[in-house]
Parts: C-alpha cells; structure tokens; sequence
C-alpha cells in the first residue's frame, strides 16, 4: 500500500503512539496510589459482604445513599462521550476529532463503574439474578437493567469501530516495540485492517447505524433512570420534568467530566497542538448551554411544586432550601449552574483554565444534586412519624472512594493501551500549511468559529 | 344498630353566648347532647357511615355545626391522631362520615365540635371490629390501552439488538474484506 505521510501525520501518528511506548515513574506511581485506593474499597466491600448493609448508614427508612448517588452520577457521565461523540459526528462537527476517541473512553468507563454501584447497594450482589428470575416488565428497573446492557453494548461497538484503522496503525508500527500480548490484542481488534476500499465502506456504514442508534439508546438510558425515582411513590419525585431533567444533568456533567479528562490527557501527553483552547471553549458552549437549561429544569420544577405546596413538599423545600441539605442545594444552584455559567460567560475567563475550572464545578455539583435528589427524597415522611437521618459510614465512603479511583484507573490503563486519539480522523483535517503553536490559541475574548460548521 | 349518648362539657355557652342568646330570644338549651350511631357489625374493608346528631336537651337540632371526626392511630410504635374526615350538621342536626375500618380491634371514633364558646368538644364512640382473613389490597383496573404490553417492548429490545447484530456482521465483513488495493485518502491506515 502507498501511504500518504507527511511530517505532520507523522508527528500525528508518534503523539498517538507515545502513551503506549513510554512509560514515566509517575505513571507508575499514580497507577500505584490508585490501587492502594481500590485496594483499601474492596476491604470495606468486603466488610459489607460479611457484616451485610447494616455497616452502611442505609435503614429501612433511607434506603438509598451513597451507592446510588454515585450510580446514577456515573450513568450521567457516562453521556459525555458517546452522545456527545455521536451528536457531534451526525452534525459533522469537523473540530470534534481529536476529542471523540476520549469522550467514547469516559462513556464505557463510567458504564462500567455506574453498574457495578447498583451491585454494591444489593448487600448480597447475587441478588441482581433476581431481576432476570422474577423481574417483571412493569418495573423500571427491568426497564432500566435492559437500558443500560444495550448501551454498553452499543458503547462498545461505537468505540470499537473507529478504532479499528488506528489499532491498525499500531499493529503496523508498534511491531518489535511492545510485548507480544498487546501485538496479539492489535492483531485480533484490527480484524485485519488494510484500509482497502470495502473495509471503508463497512466501516463507514457500520459508525453510520451505530451513531444513529446511540443517540435515542443513550436518551432512553438516563430517562429509565430517572424514571426508577419517577415511578416510585415519593412527594420530591413527583415530576414529569424528571426525564428531560435527567438527560440535560447528564448531559451537563458528561461534557464537564469530559473537559477535565481532556485538560489532564492534554498535558500528561503532549497533545497541545491537536487539543487546542478552541475545543475548550466550543465544550465550554455546549457547557454554559446546559446550565442554562439545568436553570430553567429548577426554576420550572420547583415553582410549579411550590405553588401547589402539599404538606410533602413543603417539608422537602424546608429541608432542601433552608434545612439539612440547603448547603448542598445552595452550592448545586449557585456554585454548580451559576458560577460556571458566568466563567464561560465572561470573555475573560473563557479560557483553558476558566472551562476546566467551570467543569470542576460543574462534576462537584452534580454528584451534589444526585445525592439531594437521592437522600432528600428518602427523608421525606411517607406516615405521622419523625424523619430520619442518612450518614454515610466509612465502609460507604471507601467503596465510592474506591469506584472513582477505578474510574480513573480504567481511563489510565485504556489511554495506555489503546490510541488516544482518533488518528485517521484526525488526519483528514491535516492543514495545507503547517501553523505556528500560537496560532492555534485563540486570545483572550475572542469568539471562535461556529461549531459544527468550520475546519474541514 | 346502637345508639350511644353523650352529654359534652356543661359549660358550653359562655358570657358572650348567653348575651347573643338573650338578644335573639332564640331558644337554646345550655347543653349540647351528640347521639353517635355506628354500626352494630362492622368489618374490615367494608364502608360503613358513623352518624351524629346533634340537638339541645330540649331536642331541638342543632344545624350548621362543623364536625370533624378522628382516630387515635398507632402504626410501626407510633400513635398519632389522624383525622378521618368533617361534615357540617344539617337541618335536623346530623353530621355523618363513610368510614372504612382497615384494621380488627377496636376503634375509638372521636366527634369533634367547637360551640358557642370557641372550646373544642370532643365525643366518642367505640366500635369492635372482628379479625378476619381478608385481604384488603385490592388492585385498580387501571387503564388498558391495547398493545402496550410486554410484546411492545420485547419487540422494541428486539430491534435495537438487531440492528447492533448487524453492526456486528459489518466488522466481520471488514476482517473477511477483499484483497483490492487500499484507497488513498488522507486518513486511511494500514499496512503496505
């Protein structure tokens, strides 16, 4: 085969492969620190298991917390990629390439840290068979255990096939310079990858379908989620906003985590020069958008609640405007919607730093609200009888502690094996002229080109 | 069916109500007497009405008397008083409530009013209700809308999982591709 290269597609190709051929002692080291985190949550699992859920702060009364915040944040954040990666490829969005391989990575990971949250809450995880034994068609967690098995899968494959060009790359130009398992694991996943015109077209059809299905497969997921609080009789869940709510906060802090895991992959690997402050600042849109709209959700939600004021909805608003979770509910809205809205608002902060920050918040903020949602919920008194109260216990907080640093791990071992970046994709925008690193910053205030509409 | 009497508290008129009385020339008796009927064999799940009448020791009924009634309840170790429902006496002096006992034992009904004075009053009547093994639950019909069921779902699932099996028959067109040349795009990947 005759291979069009030039020294920026090689430059390109050697950025894409230096993750998996170096090796820093830091890497090891973070490696290493998340291990003893996950280390120290299978120990409290393992407690869990032995002593059964009375070591968590869960009773009869709140008998969701920690596990189930976390859950339902990780199915949220699992949007960041594939819907964003699929949205932004049906709208052609050209500046999308150089992100979507690592948007498709935090979509898999965090599926795979939301499902195993459900099977930790269970006290006796061989239970989760009782769904499939006993479980009926009416029920939203049926609903929701179908939902999230086919967006894996579905994840899966739309990560899967754009990869397939660049695990050829790698088969090709790694060979000699990594261990046999990983030319093995670039042998089978390249399915004999040549590039010929057939397996193009294959291809092409295959991400086709996939990124059509995704999108409504990724919708209906957040949605059944939101529905298992929705259906269930409890005043602070009586909403029929519920879904969209859902979707949007998913959405919200899908793009946000996304931003932060490409702020630090940026650095840690050099990648400045195809992950420039532009995508930053288009992220940082579609980020301000969504508090917008995660505004316009409460504001909508709890008006239309509080003007009807029945005796449950007055003891929740107490409780989550002026009682035990006003400080969680005061930072969500203002230190979660507001404040990043205004750093990407204001021209001066609309920079790498001012977005990263913002989806900081944002991430914070939203596990904040699933928590309220979550706990808040619980609180409210079904029957004449004194509210309780929900603390998580170390075994809890160890066992999220631990999903999160698994999360993080995953991210790390995937970027260590697989390409970072969607290198063919990336290619197809290779520029005429080779710039200058300056030109690639946008300075301060300025507005870049629409999205979706520029670059290639 | 019984009929028990009570006679409420004796000072149910105070000054002002005497006064307003002496100035109407209505003719009131200083006593309100509350007849409380319930049924003889109440049972569990079955709507019964708890009647009270209202009317002076003169008998004379007493109309337009907001009346609540309540219950002493105690449900997971915690007793509260639960309002079962209000009515307003009509003009022979009657105030009733469709009661469903849920629980066998007995129930204390109280009848509250508030006369003249501005004091709460408070009757009761007690009711045995005999344990039986009914079931109370009863499901709603709810509404049936045809072709929502199951299948519909089943059949949604079905189609998603085949369009992803598809996807699946793509990659492994891809790996049993042709041996024609690669194309030359600027993105195309593979070995020479």
């Amino acid at each position: 085969m005759e291979e069009v290269t030039s020294p920026w597609r090689d430059r390109l190709e050697e950025t894409a492969l230096a993750p998996v051929t170096g090796t820093s002692r830091a890497y090891y080291a973070w490696v290493a620190f998340l291990l003893v985190v996950i280390a120290w949550g299978v120990y409290a699992y393992s407690r869990q298991l032995q002593d059964g859920l009375v070591v968590t702060g869960m009773r009869d009364r709140i008998s969701w917390g920690l596990y189930i915040t976390t859950f339902v944040f990780f199915i949220g954040i699992s949007h960041a990629g594939t819907l964003i990666s699929a949205i932004l490829r049906v709208s052609q969005a050209r500046w999308r390439t150089p992100i979507t391989r690592m948007a498709e990575f935090i979509t898999l990971v965090s599926l795979i840290c939301g499902a195993l949250f459900v099977i930790i809450d269970l006290g006796r995880p061989d239970r989760v068979l009782n769904v499939i034994r006993y479980g009926r068609w009416q029920s939203p967690i049926v609903w929701d255990v179908l939902a999230i098995t086919t967006y894996i899968t579905a994840s899966t494959a739309y990560l899967f096939l754009p990869m397939i060009p660049d695990l050829a790359l790698f088969r090709d130009k790694l060979a000699g310079r990594v261990s046999g398992w990983r030319m093995w694991l670039y042998r089978v996943l390249s399915v004999r990858w040549r590039g010929t015109h057939s397996q193009w077209q294959s291809m092409g059809a295959a991400m086709t379908t996939a990124m059509i299905l995704i999108i409504p497969i990724a919708v209906s997921v957040h949605t059944v989620v939101s529905w298992i609080f929705a259906m269930t009789l409890r005043e602070p869940w009586n909403s029929t906003i519920f879904g969209a709510f859902f979707v949007a906060g998913a959405i919200f802090s899908g793009v946000a985590m996304l931003i932060i895991v490409m702020a630090i992959l940026r650095k840690v690997y050099h990648l400045e020069e195809y992950i420039t402050e532009k995508h930053f600042v288009y992220l940082g849109y579609l980020l301000g958008t969504f508090s917008l709209i995660m505004v316009y959700g409460n504001v909508s939600e709890y008006l239309t609640t509080g003007y009807k004021m029945s005796e449950g909805t007055e003891f929740h608003f107490r409780q989550l405007f002026l009682g035990e979770f006003a400080g969680f509910y005061w930072f969500y809205l203002l230190g979660g919607l507001v404040l990043p809205g205004l750093l990407i608002l204001l021209p001066l902060t609309r920079n790498i730093w001012g977005v990263v920050a913002a989806s900081v918040l944002v991430v914070a903020a939203m596990w904040v609200e699933r928590y309220f949602i979550v706990v808040a919920g619980f609180r409210v008194p079904l029957m004449p009888y004194e509210p309780s109260t929900y603390a998580p216990t170390w075994v809890e907080i160890s066992v999220v502690a631990a999903g999160f640093a698994l999360f993080a791990l995953l991210i790390t071992l995937f970027v260590k094996i697989f390409p970072i970046m969607a290198v063919w994709e990336v290619a197809e925008d290779e520029p005429t002229t080779e710039p200058e690193p300056a030109v690639a910053r946008l300075p301060n205030g300025a507005a870049p080109e629409p999205a979706g509409g520029a670059g290639g | 069916m019984k009929s028990i009497a009570f006679k409420a508290a004796a000072a149910v008129l105070g000054a002002v109500g005497i006064a307003a009385l002496s100035l109407t020339g209505t003719a009131r008796a200083a006593h309100v007497v509350v007849d409380i009927t319930v049924p003889d064999q109440p049972a569990i799940g079955q709507l019964m009405e708890v009647q009270a009448h209202f009317h002076s020791e003169s008998n004379e009924a007493i109309a337009d008397m907001a009346v609540t009634f309540h219950e002493e309840v105690t449900f997971g170790g915690v007793t509260s008083d639960v309002e079962l429902g209000g009515a307003v006496t009509d003009e022979d002096g009657f105030a009733a409530l469709t009661y469903d006992p849920r629980t066998a034992g007995t129930h204390e009904i109280h009848v509250r009013y508030t006369y003249a004075d501005g004091e709460e009053e408070d009757a009761v009547a007690s009711l045995t209700v005999p344990a039986t093994g009914q079931q109370l639950y009863r499901s709603t019909a709810g509404v049936k809308i045809p072709g929502l069921n199951v299948w519909l779902l089943m059949a949604l699932v079905a189609i998603v999982w085949a369009i992803l099996l598809s996807v699946a028959f793509r990659v492994i067109a891809i790996a049993h591709a042709d041996e024609l040349p690669p194309v030359g795009r600027a993105g195309s990947i593979g070995s020479s």
